[in-house]
């Protein structure tokens, strides 16, 4: 009975301990007017991507009108080469870029916390290896690597985009895990359980996770910004999946099929600049976010 | 001095990376199927059976795998990079001919955008906490958060579009017989505007910032009292005593550069047409044309790292401390 007891009462101020850092960090981001701009603006696109089919006028695979049309009340910004509202493609196309950008960033930090832990925990040659690795793989242009993993997987699938995206962009936060994880190993009270035994995987999971979690969840945010930037990119490229149209590939479209040419030989306006304004701003806002994360959780960089 | 083994070691541990992702991409395509005469031939039911065969023995792909393998990196070390289901041709000679617009347009960029950084991170540093660092740092955060291909496109919409200053598209003019050099110069400098607009505006959109920041760092230091205790001039403090030293993490970040920026020349280039490599990286993948993109990937990893080599080597001999 009294072993329930203490593994309750030891869960419970696990979790005690958790609001109460949270609750820290909250009066502390509280204070910063960027972070809660971004903050501000991630949530209204998390809404929008979340509502979208009740917020975009029409269903963006319709043809709703003739073709690109320029924005007015009913089309508010127009219609793209076949017709289809570009504003609630645009709305959709929220949840698309979104979803990918979130679910390629964790498992790039999923593979960059394995990598950095066990680089920076074993030390010796197998950190070498895994460190020279890393700085070339973090040399080779990104873009023409991940056009080839998608040329061999599969291309116009947002499953192996996300996969390549991640085995390609864990290299940054690796470094980043490695080098806090030795300086976490050499805390004292890492010493103090290793003197009374325990183990690598002990040390590991309570010990050094807990301690570098914060800075990974800083590294998740700005590699949340940096796999929307390789979507849009890829998609750009005409990689994406055409059932699924993301904010890239609604550029793309504008860039191949005519968006160029809508009245008397002007472009459509209206079809290029919003989608990468849509980027940009998601983007902005993150790292928005992931800075004053950083500056919180590293107060060092809250002088400058 | 720069050690010979420090240098050793940098070349090696280069070469063996790439090495090893050689082998991942054939192991991976090979996993995945892309044996030309399986993908494009043995649909077709015109060719016999045999007839395929005798291809396949031809080109080496009876052998077994570990053959093959060995086949594979031999000829990719030797510059035989295969051919170009497209065009008919070696993927080497393809992608030399397009290598020239794409290395004119990094190296251009490269040179012009550290420059403007430096000049202008420093500046912002000097001024900090301003109006003008303020809205300065905060227009280059947002450079940095939009796509590069965008940015090219709002480029060709209003200065292509409608202010035709510039060309819509291409290197230079189709069919022109040029009287002269300076001519020849000139056309490829006007069609080389935009894009080197495009890549220069997003450079320094993120360097301003690098060199800004470590700018400030040094102006905290104990020497930068000191100067001004001395009554060095603001001017000489600002170039000689912070600048100098702010430069040396720019620097590193210059080796680090290279492979970025063929990410944006891959799109700028598509955006503008422009027949460099990575105009061509995206022809490749539209033409389902699996050995040029594998040809095009390679060579231009290969200069990548060897630009990064040479950048690694420069910064190894100005800051000493890196070697450790």
């Amino acid at each position: 009975m009294t072993e329930q007891k203490i593994v309750i009462s030891r869960t419970r101020m696990r979790f005690n301990q958790f609001i109460d850092g949270a609750r820290e960090f909250a009066s502390v981001y509280r204070r910063s007017k960027p972070g809660l701009v971004g903050l501000a603006i991630l949530l209204s696109f998390i809404f929008t991507a979340v509502f979208a089919p009740f917020l975009s006028p029409y269903d963006p695979y319709a043809r709703v009108d003739r073709p690109l049309r320029p924005p007015s009340n009913k089309y508010l910004l127009g219609t793209n080469d076949i017709g289809q509202d570009i504003f609630s493609e645009l709305i959709y196309g929220t949840r698309v870029s979104l979803t990918i950008g979130f679910l390629a960033a964790l498992f790039t930090v999923v593979i960059g916390t394995l990598v950095g832990v066990v680089s920076g925990f074993l030390g010796g040659s197998v950190d070498e290896v895994l460190m020279r690795f890393t700085d070339v793989i973090m040399i080779l242009p990104n873009i023409p690597l991940l056009i080839l993993l998608m040329a061999i997987f599969g291309r116009q699938s947002y499953f192996i985009m996300i996969l390549a995206i991640s085995i390609t962009g864990w290299t940054g936060t690796a470094r980043m895990v490695r080098s806090s994880t030795l300086s976490i190993k050499e805390r004292a009270y890492v010493e103090a359980s290793k003197a009374i035994g325990a183990g690598d995987g002990h040390i590991i999971t309570k010990h050094i996770l807990p301690n570098v979690s914060p800075l990974i969840m800083a590294t998740m945010i700005y590699q949340v910004a940096g796999a929307m930037m390789s979507e849009a990119g890829l998609s750009f490229l005409g990689l994406g999946d055409p059932s699924q149209k993301s904010w890239g590939m609604v550029l793309h479209y504008a860039q191949t099929s005519g968006g160029w040419y809508a009245n008397q030989g002007y472009p459509a306006w209206w079809w290029i600049i919003p989608p990468g304004l849509m980027i940009a701003l998601t983007v902005t806002s993150l790292v928005l976010i992931g800075q004053t994360m950083e500056e919180i959780i590293n107060p060092r960089l809250r002088r400058r | 001095m720069i050690e010979v083994s420090w240098i050793v070691k940098r070349t090696g541990s280069r070469v063996i990376t790439f090495i090893v992702v050689l082998s991942v991409i054939f192991f991976l395509a090979r996993s995945a199927g892309t044996d030309p005469f399986e993908r494009y031939l043995s649909e077709d039911p015109r060719i016999p059976p045999a007839q395929i065969q005798r291809l396949r023995a031809r080109f080496g792909l009876d052998k077994p795998l570990y053959m093959q393998y060995i086949d594979y990196i031999k000829n990719t070390l030797q510059g035989e990079f295969g051919y170009s289901l497209y065009y008919k041709r070696p993927v080497f000679d393809i992608v030399m001919e397009r290598l020239p617009w794409t290395l004119f347009l990094l190296s251009t960029s490269i040179i012009l955008s550290t420059i403007v950084s430096f000049v202008v991170g420093v500046y912002f540093a000097w001024k900090r906490g301003t109006k003008i660092d303020i809205v300065g740092t905060n227009i280059c955060m947002f450079i940095r958060s939009t796509p590069t291909f965008w940015l090219g496109m709002i480029l060709l919409l209003v200065f292509a579009y409608y202010y035709p200053i510039f060309p819509l598209f291409g290197a230079r003019t189709p069919g022109i017989q040029y009287a002269n050099t300076f001519e020849y110069i000139k056309d490829i400098l006007y069609h080389a505007t935009l894009p080197l607009t495009t890549l220069l505006v997003r450079e320094v959109g993120m360097y301003v910032l690098y060199m800004r920041n470590s700018t400030v760092e040094v102006l905290g230091e104990d020497y930068m009292v000191t100067a001004k205790a001395k009554g060095v001039p603001a001017r000489s403090q600002m170039f000689h005593h912070a600048a100098r030293n702010a430069m040396l993490p720019m620097v590193t970040v210059t080796a680090m550069r290279f492979g970025f920026m063929v990410n944006g020349a891959v799109l700028t280039e598509t955006v503008f047409s422009y027949p460099g490599t990575g105009r061509l990286i995206y022809q490749a993948i539209t033409n389902d044309d699996f050995f040029l993109l594998q040809g095009a990937f390679f060579i231009v990893s290969i200069t990548v790292l060897v630009a990064n080599l040479i950048a690694d080597i420069l910064c190894g001999w100005l800051d000493p401390r890196i070697k450790i």
